[in-house]
């Protein structure tokens, strides 16, 4: 199958291992991901006036039109974006969470092991907007938890896994970020596991020495596309 | 008294003014809030009281409905993270993150790299994240971001800036 792709801007910077892992998955379930040419960055949180922030991923859906139908965004802010722009415009596109298309794939049953999380601790973290509000969220709001705890691993972090990173302050109040960023650090064990480039890099930065991992780069483990996670 | 008179009811319509144009650009009208009734989940829920700041959304609220003035400095309108708990919890999901976005934009409350993101923006139609490091080095480095950077060496990619055609 073949899905039209909004990488969004981190992902052609400093979210490029989301990029190229979300790419890399697709493709070994024999689907491609075709980007939308010349997307406009969705706006993120930054802008205040709504109309002009949804006319953002407004004129990106002109772009996708006839080019494709269902749209695969990895970024939580470009994923809401892009699905309230679509379903403010009469919903003619499909606004897919890669979290969702895995579900769809069913990759928990159809995944040829070839290494288990046996043993291994993780917290499956979602952070805001994969989960809130309610219009936008992604199906399954415990797809990393099923994935891991089927391939073997524990879960920690249930109590904090929807809890905010703070990453949208931090570069405005860093102390802020700080803070939230240890109440989930310090409330959980194992391996942080995530999906937002934000969340990645505020959790990342205040973790000392616990991992934080894309959750792609824990598929793509479990699948023997890397040895070493 | 006359010309104090006149300077209340000055400010008075000023902030009616303001608060309507804040509601304005959140996508609301006032109306839509006459709907809250003050059960305060907003404010049980807000991720700026794990800050050990009290933060009450739904007070927001209901002083841009009966036309009070918001003060600039309220915690709100300085630390929502946009994590949308107060949406998620409110029994009429009000948007209030984006009510404080449409403050923040109407009273011109943006720090550098907000302002150095929508220039990015502006110029390429994408956030170009070089230019946006670029222009916000003074504020990074006064603030002491630089002892980040072993961690951020994952992040780093080499791209050229791309100009979108069309918008």
């Amino acid at each position: 199958m073949e899905y039209g792709y909004y990488p969004g801007c981190s992902l052609t910077g400093s979210a490029h291992r989301l990029n190229s892992t979300t790419k890399k998955i697709f493709k070994r379930f024999g689907h491609d991901l075709k980007e939308i040419p010349d997307w406009h960055c969705c706006g993120a949180f930054e802008y205040g006036n709504k109309n002009e922030l949804t006319d953002f991923s407004k004129s990106n859906l002109k772009k996708a039109h006839g080019f494709c139908n269902d749209i695969v965004a990895p970024c939580p802010a470009c994923y809401k974006n892009l699905k309230e722009a679509n379903q403010d415009d009469g919903g003619s596109f499909s606004i897919l969470h890669p979290l969702d298309v895995f579900e769809y794939f069913d990759i928990v049953e159809s995944i040829d092991i070839k290494h288990d999380l046996e043993g291994r601790l993780f917290t499956p973290y979602y952070g805001c907007v994969l989960l809130r509000p309610k219009e936008t969220a992604i199906k399954n709001k415990d797809i990393m938890e099923n994935f891991i705890t089927r391939f073997g691993g524990d879960v920690d972090g249930e109590k904090v896994k929807d809890r905010c990173c703070g990453g949208n302050q931090f570069f405005i109040n860093r102390w802020a970020t700080e803070k939230l960023s240890r109440l989930i650090i310090d409330n959980t064990h194992g391996d942080l596991v995530v999906f937002c480039p934000l969340c990645h890099m505020a959790l990342k930065t205040f973790s000392e020495n616990r991992k934080v991992i894309y959750f792609n780069d824990l598929l793509l483990y479990v699948m023997g596309e890397t040895d070493k996670l | 008294m006359q010309q104090t008179d006149n300077n209340i009811e000055h400010t008075i319509l000023n902030i009616e003014h303001l608060n309507k144009k804040i509601i304005g650009m959140s996508g609301y009208k006032r109306e839509d809030f006459s709907v809250c009734l003050g059960c305060k989940i907003c404010a049980s829920v807000c991720t700026v009281n794990d800050l050990s700041i009290d933060a009450n959304p739904q007070e927001l609220l209901s002083s841009l409905f009966l036309g009070r003035t918001v003060e600039k400095n309220h915690p709100l309108v300085l630390f929502c993270t946009n994590c949308y708990r107060c949406t998620h919890n409110c029994p009429w999901g009000i948007r209030i993150p984006e009510i404080i976005r449409a403050f923040r934009e109407t009273l011109g409350i943006e720090s550098q790299f907000e302002k150095a993101f929508k220039g990015a923006v502006k110029i390429w139609g994408r956030v170009y994240e070089p230019y946006v490091f670029l222009k916000s080095a003074t504020y990074m480095l006064k603030e002491g971001y630089i002892r980040y950077v072993p961690k951020w060496l994952e992040y780093i990619s080499f791209h050229l800036p791309y100009k979108i055609k069309g918008r």
